[in-house]
C-alpha cells in the first residue's frame, strides 16, 4: 500500500500526479544548473583556444592533449597515487574494523580513530608539509629509531613526494572507512559467530569466510565513495608539492586547475575536464545504480 | 559479559599504535599553535616548546581571522539550510510516490555526488563571473549547497523510508492534506537524518578547497582557503596561525559529530549502513 493510492481530497488528478515531480523540481533545477550548465559551456569552451578573444580551434586543445606528455603523467600520477591510497586506506581501516568491533571499547576508539577526519585538508596538508619538509620532524624520528639518514629533502624525488601525499591522505581519511566498516560488522547477527565458534571454527575463519563476504555491499559502496575523492586528489597536492619534482605528483585535478588558472589557458584546461567529466558520469551512473541499489531500496 | 577478543593483547597494542598515530601530530599540531614562531622551524625539531598565548594577538592583529570564521559561518550554515529546503522535499517525494521516472531522477541525484570538482571548475568560475559574485560568500553558499545536495536528500531519503505507513495513513483519512503531513508528522518524525545530513553537510562545506580557492579571492576567504595564504615574505609560512586557524574549525567539527556519532556510519554512506 503506497501513499499516493490512498485518495487525496480537494486536489485534482492532474496536480496529484505532477505533485511528487513538484516536490522534486527545485533540487534537480539546482542540480542541473551546476551540471548540466557546466557540462555544456566546458564542451563548447573546449573547442576554442585565447584568453580573452575567443578563436574556433575545432579539436585541435584535444590533439594537443593526446600528445601532451604532461596530461598523460597527470592521468598515470592519479591512478598510481589512487590506488596505493586506496588500497592502504582500505587494509588499514579493515583490520582496525575487524580488532575493534567486539571490543568492550570500541567507542572510545571510534572517537580516537575519528579525529583526523575532523580537520581540514588544507589545514592537515600543512601539517604533512611541517612534519615531512620544512619542520624536518620525520627526519629526526627516523634518525632517533637509528637510521641516520640525515635530512632527508621529501621534494627531491619522485617515490618521496608521492609518499608525503598517501601518508597525508591515510592519516585523514582511513577513518571514513574505518567508521563505516566497524558499523557494518557491529550490525551483523552475533548468533552466526557465536554458532560457528561452537563448531570450533577460529577467529580468523569466522571473519574471512563468514563476517567478510556478508559486508561485500557495504564494502563497494564505501570503496566507490572514498575512491571517488582520492581520484579527484587536490588539496594536499596544491598545498605541499605543487607537482613537485617535474610533475610527478600532479593529479589530473592540479592539472586542470594549473592550466586553467595558472597558465590561463581555460580551453586546453576545459578539453581535460571534458574527458574528466565523460569519465566520471559513466562511472558515476554504473557504479551508482550497481552498488546503491541493493543496499538502499 | 562480552567475551574478550581472542588474542586480545596484541590486538590492543596494534589499536594503541594506530592510536598514537592518530594523536601524536594532531598534539604537535596543538604545540604549533601554542609555541612562538621561531621554535617553529629550528635545525633540529623542538617537541617541548615554550607554552604561550602571546603569539595569538599577533596573529590576530595580523590577519582578520574573525571575518574568516564569519566568512565560514554564513557560507556554510547558508548553503546546509539551502540544502535542506530544496532537499527535504525531494527526499519526501523519493521515499513516498510512487512515479514514473522516480529511479532515475533519485540515481541523477546520487550520481552529482561522484562529479570531480575539478571538472566544472572553469564553468563554475566563469558563471559566478558573469554573475558578478565572485568572490562574495553568497557564491560559496550555493557552490556548497550544490556539492552536498545530493547527500543532504539521500541521507533523509533513507531515513524517511524507515517511518510506516500507517501514521500518515491515519491522518489522511482525518483529511490532512500531503504538505501537512509532511510538515507535521514526517520531519519531526525523521529528525535525527535531518540532524545528521545536517553535520555532514556541515562538515564537508567547511573542507572545501577548490571551489573555494577559484571563487574566493579576498573577501570572502572561509577558514578553509584562508590559512593557505598565512606567510609573510622573510618569514616564510606562518605555521602557528595555520594551526590555531586548524583547531578554529576542528572544535566545533568535533562537538557536531559527538551529537550524531550514532548516525555517522548511516550518514557517511548516505543511507547504505544503518547502525
Amino acid at each position: 500500500m503506497t501513499a499516493a493510492s490512498v485518495p487525496l481530497r480537494r486536489r485534482s488528478p492532474a496536480l496529484r500526479k505532477a505533485f511528487p515531480y513538484l516536490l522534486l523540481a527545485p533540487a534537480v533545477i539546482y542540480l542541473l544548473s551546476i551540471t548540466l550548465w557546466p557540462g555544456i559551456y566546458a564542451i563548447r569552451r573546449s573547442l576554442y583556444t585565447g584568453k580573452f578573444k575567443l578563436d574556433w580551434v575545432g579539436f585541435d586543445n584535444y590533439v594537443t592533449l593526446y600528445s601532451d606528455n604532461v596530461f598523460w603523467t597527470s592521468l598515470w600520477n592519479t591512478l598510481v597515487l589512487g590506488s596505493i591510497t586506496l588500497a592502504l586506506e582500505f587494509l588499514i581501516a579493515m583490520g582496525l574494523a575487524a580488532l575493534v568491533y567486539r571490543d568492550p571499547w570500541v567507542k572510545s576508539w571510534r572517537i580516537i580513530f575519528l579525529l583526523p577526519m575532523l580537520f581540514m585538508p588544507s589545514a592537515v596538508s600543512f601539517l604533512w608539509k611541517l612534519l615531512f619538509n620544512d619542520g624536518r620532524v620525520i627526519s629526526d624520528v627516523i634518525s632517533r629509531l637509528g637510521f641516520d639518514f640525515g635530512t632527508i629533502d621529501f621534494m627531491s624525488s619522485t617515490a618521496l613526494a608521492r609518499l608525503v601525499l598517501i601518508v597525508t591522505d591515510v592519516w585523514q581519511w582511513t577513518p571514513f572507512l574505518f567508521i563505516i566498516f566497524v558499523a557494518a560488522l557491529q550490525g551483523q547477527d552475533k548468533e552466526i559467530e557465536e554458532a560457528a565458534r561452537l563448531d570450533g571454527a577460529s577467529w580468523g575463519s569466522i571473519f574471512f569466510n563468514i563476517s567478510l563476504p556478508m559486508m561485500r555491499p557495504v564494502i563497494a559502496i564505501a570503496l566507490v565513495l572514498r575512491g571517488i575523492d582520492i581520484i579527484t586528489m587536490f588539496t594536499p597536492v596544491h598545498v605541499i608539492t605543487q607537482g613537485t619534482p617535474a610533475g610527478h605528483t600532479e593529479t589530473l585535478s592540479y592539472f586542470i586547475y594549473r592550466t586553467a588558472f595558472k597558465s590561463f589557458d581555460q580551453g586546453y584546461a576545459s578539453a581535460a575536464s571534458v574527458l574528466l567529466l565523460i569519465t566520471t558520469v559513466i562511472l558515476a551512473q554504473t557504479l551508482v545504480r550497481r552498488f546503491f541499489r541493493s543496499a538502499t531500496e | 559479559m562480552a567475551k574478550r577478543h581472542p588474542r586480545s593483547i596484541a590486538a590492543t597494542i596494534v589499536l594503541a599504535g594506530w592510536a598514537l598515530l592518530c594523536l601524536l601530530p594532531i598534539l604537535f599540531f596543538a604545540s604549533i599553535a601554542l609555541r612562538p614562531r621561531n621554535e617553529i622551524i629550528a635545525p633540529k625539531p623542538i617537541y617541548f616548546p615554550t607554552i604561550s598565548t602571546e603569539t595569538w594577538a599577533k596573529i590576530w592583529a595580523e590577519w582578520p581571522i574573525g571575518t574568516y570564521f564569519m566568512n565560514s559561518v554564513i557560507a556554510v550554515t547558508g548553503s546546509v539550510f539551502l540544502c535542506l529546503l530544496l532537499g527535504i522535499p525531494a527526499a519526501y517525494a523519493l521515499a513516498r510516490y510512487r512515479f514514473k521516472g522516480r529511479e532515475d531522477l533519485g540515481f541523477y541525484i546520487l550520481s552529482t555526488k561522484m562529479m570531480a570538482p575539478a571538472a566544472v571548475a572553469i564553468p563554475i568560475f566563469v558563471l559566478f563571473g558573469q554573475l558578478k559574485m565572485l568572490d562574495t560568500v553568497w557564491a560559496l553558499m550555493l557552490v556548497y549547497a550544490a556539492m552536498n545536495l545530493s547527500i543532504v536528500v539521500w541521507i533523509i531519503r533513507s531515513y524517511m523510508l524507515d517511518i510506516p505507513h500507517e501514521i500518515e495513513d491515519a491522518a489522511r483519512t482525518d483529511g490532512a492534506s500531503d504538505l501537512r503531513i509532511l510538515w507535521e508528522i514526517i520531519i519531526p518524525m525523521c529528525l535525527p537524518g535531518i540532524i545528521t545530513a545536517g553535520v555532514i553537510a556541515a562538515i564537508f562545506a567547511m573542507n572545501e578547497y577548490l571551489f573555494t580557492l577559484i571563487i574566493a579571492s579576498k573577501n570572502a576567504y572561509p577558514l578553509s582557503v584562508a590559512l593557505a595564504n598565512f606567510s609573510g615574505g622573510s618569514d616564510g609560512i606562518i605555521y602557528n596561525a595555520i594551526a590555531l586557524v586548524g583547531f578554529l574549525a576542528f572544535f566545533p567539527a568535533l562537538l557536531l559529530v559527538i551529537l550524531i556519532q550514532n548516525h555517522l556510519s548511516r550518514g557517511l554512506t548516505m543511507g547504505a549502513v544503518k547502525g
